[in-house]
């Protein structure tokens, strides 16, 4: 009994000082709150039916050149789901075939070759998501900014109604900016 | 004034609290799966909203903070539906809010409410708006547009020692949001049977660098009615503009904001009552190496009243204060500044009152030091002070103790021992009844400042990421409080009052599915209050407030499909002793559609089932509150 209770006691201190050390580090947070946004926006985006091969396909984000927000993102959805689909997260690497995503994060790693990546996505009902800057008019549905310490997002429109997305409104409200044209 | 100290507070993230307890908690790799899993819960809005640095030590630190603090976020604001600051601060289950007609309130913390209530520090954006005449608050002259409320920080018990004199049962802190979140158009109008209002706000980026918005607002509020159904005459109509730019960012960039206020509002008998005012505000951050920041504050105040038959006042506030806070040691962390406030106040007497002299200059200088010592991984101690100088009492004493145990993640105990002190208003030594002598009433010319010396144990913990809880016990000294002694034919004011108060201050947030949350708090209040052996005051304890022994509220937040919200609050507020006013029980309703991108409809209930309830004052001269319903447009773009 005390045996336990001391491990026990180990086990909370030993988690308590690497408490200490993940908060000095900024980026995990700004991360995890990508992460939130990312299964979020599930739930305010139509894909069309065909985007979904049965009722219980997983509904499937992808995330390239961002293992860090993959880390979080896989905590995040764990047993979640997103209109009914159970969420899987695949790590994708450049130039793999973007069948089967429905949404891809594409990391700042990769924005000096986001156009390229953009354009392979282009006309599929796959909802991109950046963290570029100009990556809207790259092609990007939707870019993460940071302002004032907190993620904001920006959204194209047109992008997304090439991809046979329909966004709603509640998303748009939210956003710090939506370009319409 | 610590008005630096609670930017501070504010720009570290306190928001959320509750819901995000376990942001704040974080710690370690099983506390971020749970961080992850927790942020899931929150609604888009409220993740654009969190602060990235949050999580950071900065952020962790505030949520230590061994207060009870309670946030009511500015997305509460909203979806409650209600259209003043007073209404929208029934919010907080850590608040008394009576209204006592159609503009005015009684709002206090852990007792002693009443109309010219005295314990309570209010600031907007950092601006202090408690009036030196009462020390208390003019509810009606205190408004700005409440979809730009970030969030408001309540937190009830003693603040001095950041907060100064009158910090005594509780701090409010009205936060708007930067201007670089309010872009685009804005403008809402709505109806109702007790009221009617417009406002309209514009935000745009700067050229080179910076936003800027600005707003207007005009309401028209009824009468009230008393209980034999007669009509009061206090209808109110009210403007206000303003405007706020920032530059940079909120650890490092200025802030220039201001506001000006016309408004006026029926009287029983004479003429109507008339209101304004302005305030123009300054405010730079830098952040330096580390943690380290040094934030400065000027501003400017003016403030008018005229009721015609008492009294008219006119009130100019200069206010500079500095903060510096850095990392003194590898466990210290030290928070200094000082600052001094200014106050031009002319009174245009009546016969039938006076402050005298008429003319008075009042000022303030307060310096304040707070070291936050870490204790090992788990305790965290907090020891400060200020000083701060009235021109009544020289310089009074302001010092805490707090300290913080965290035994894991998810838990916080917190302890706290304070002195707090209500300095002398011109009410309390330049009143005078009638204007000419022979007095009825007179101030003290030895009135001293009302002393609290408080204890408080408190507990917060997130069992589960869907359930967040707080409970806090206070128990509270006070010394010298305010009575009316009798000096041959005259009511002098004195302080010979004393007595204690206890209780406990209770709220929690369940999310029962990600679209419906749920929120309860509660109130319990013991006061023992009594006069002094030597006091010759005749009107008794009454006169220190008059506070329900049990106060309740449920709230339940619903999301519903096809972008609707449906929001119901629940009150229930016990009985007042004296004078006598029953107990109530209040339900608030919303719903609002969201029609198209932009563009919602809302319909407000308020005292859906009840006709009409006092909700504080004498039965011959109290207004009672009615079923209201108000239904509103707001457009954005």
């Amino acid at each position: 009994m005390v045996a336990l209770t001391l491990r026990l006691g180990f086990a909370a201190a030993l988690l308590w000082a690497q408490a200490g050390f993940a908060q000095t580090e900024n980026r995990p947070a700004e991360v995890q709150i990508k992460a939130a946004f990312l299964y979020k926006f599930g739930d305010f985006v139509q894909w069309p039916p065909a985007a979904f091969a049965r009722a219980d396909a997983p509904f499937v984000i992808g995330v390239l050149a961002a293992d860090d927000l993959a880390v979080a993102l896989e905590q995040l959805v764990a047993n979640r789901s997103v209109q009914g689909h159970p969420v899987a997260v695949r790590r994708v690497r450049r130039g793999e075939p973007l069948a089967g995503l429905h949404v891809l994060f594409i990391g700042q790693a990769e924005s000096a070759r986001l156009a390229e990546t953009l354009a392979a996505a282009r006309g599929q009902a796959v909802l991109t998501v950046t963290e570029s800057e100009n990556a809207l008019a790259a092609g990007s549905m939707i870019n993460f900014v940071a302002e004032d310490q907190r993620v904001r997002f920006d959204v194209a429109l047109p992008s997304a109604e090439r991809g046979q997305l329909k966004i709603s409104s509640r998303l748009l409200a939210v956003a710090r900016r939506v370009i319409t044209s | 004034m610590g008005d630096v100290a609670i930017s501070v507070q504010g720009r570290c993230a306190l928001t959320h609290i509750f819901t995000l307890a376990l942001a704040c908690f974080s710690a370690g790799a099983a506390a971020q799966v749970q961080l992850a899993a927790n942020l899931a819960e929150l609604s888009l809005e409220e993740l654009a909203n969190l602060q990235v640095t949050s999580v950071s030590r900065r952020a962790e630190r505030l949520a230590d903070a061994a207060a009870a603090l309670y946030v009511i976020t500015g997305e509460d604001i909203r979806r409650s539906g209600v259209t003043s600051l007073p209404e929208a601060l029934r919010l907080a289950p850590n608040l008394e809010v009576a209204r006592i007609d159609s503009r005015q309130y009684a709002i206090s913390a852990r007792g002693f409410n009443n109309s010219i209530g005295n314990k309570l520090l209010v600031l907007i954006d950092g601006r202090t708006v408690y009036t030196p005449l009462f020390s208390g608050v003019f509810w009606d002259a205190q408004d700005t547009l409440l979809d730009d409320i970030d969030r408001i920080e309540v937190i009830s018990g003693p603040g001095a020692t950041l907060w100064g004199a009158n910090a005594v049962n509780g701090v409010i802190n009205v936060i708007t949001r930067r201007a670089s979140e309010t872009r685009g158009t804005l403008a809402e109008a709505g109806a109702g049977n007790r009221e009617r209002g417009i406002s309209a706000r514009h935000g745009v980026d700067l050229q080179g660098g910076g936003a800027l918005r600005i707003y207007g607002k005009f309401f028209d509020r009824d009468n009230t009615v008393r209980a034999n159904g007669s009509a009061v005459r206090d209808e109110w109509q009210n403007g206000q503009t303003g405007f706020r730019g920032d530059w940079g960012s909120a650890a490092s960039g200025f802030t220039l904001q201001g506001d000006a206020y016309r408004g006026s509002i029926q009287q029983p008998v004479g003429n109507d009552v008339t209101l304004s005012g302005g305030n123009l505000l300054g405010r730079m951050t830098r952040s330096l190496a580390g943690e380290d920041r040094v934030q400065a504050q000027v501003y400017f105040d003016n403030t008018q009243r005229d009721i015609p038959g008492s009294f008219a006042e006119r009130l100019n506030t200069f206010d500079a204060e500095a903060q510096h806070a850095f990392q003194a040691a590898r466990d210290h962390f030290v928070t200094w500044g000082g600052g001094h406030r200014r106050a031009y106040d002319r009174v245009n007497n009546s016969a039938g009152l006076a402050f005298l002299p008429d003319r008075t200059t009042l000022h303030w200088t307060n310096v304040f030091a707070q070291d936050e010592v870490t204790l090992g991984e788990r305790w965290r101690l907090t020891l400060g002070t200020k000083f701060e100088s009235n021109v009544y009492t020289g310089t009074e004493a302001l010092p805490s103790a707090r300290i913080a145990w965290k035994p894991d993640p998810q838990q916080l105990v917190w302890a706290a021992a304070s002195r707090a002190v209500r300095a002398p208003s011109r009410l309390d030594r330049d009143l005078f009844v009638p204007a000419q002598p022979p007095f009825l009433l007179a101030g003290g010319p030895d009135f001293r400042s009302e002393v609290a010396k408080v204890l408080e144990l408190g507990y917060r913990a997130q069992p589960s990421t869907r359930f967040s809880y707080s409970v806090t016990g206070f128990y509270s000294q006070y010394d010298h409080l305010r009575t009316l002694e009798r000096v041959g034919t005259t009511f002098v004011l004195g302080n010979k009052m004393e007595g204690r108060s206890k209780g406990i201050e209770a709220w929690g947030t369940f999310q029962a599915a990600s679209h419906w949350r749920l929120s309860a708090g509660a109130l319990l209040l013991d006061q023992d209050l009594r006069l002094k052996s030597d006091s010759t005051d005749t009107s008794g304890v009454a006169a220190a407030g008059n506070d329900p022994k049990h106060q309740f509220t449920l709230r339940s937040s619903l999301d519903l499909a096809g972008n609707q919200h449906f929001d119901v609050m629940a009150r229930y507020v016990g009985a007042l002793p004296n004078p006598a006013v029953p107990a109530y029980s209040a339900v608030d309703a919303r719903y609002a559609w969201q029609l198209q991108r932009g563009l919602e409809l809302s319909v407000t209930a308020q005292n859906l089932f009840d006709h009409a309830h006092p909700e504080f004052g004498a039965p011959a001269t109290r207004s009672e509150i009615e079923r209201g319903f108000f239904v509103r447009v707001k457009w954005s773009h």
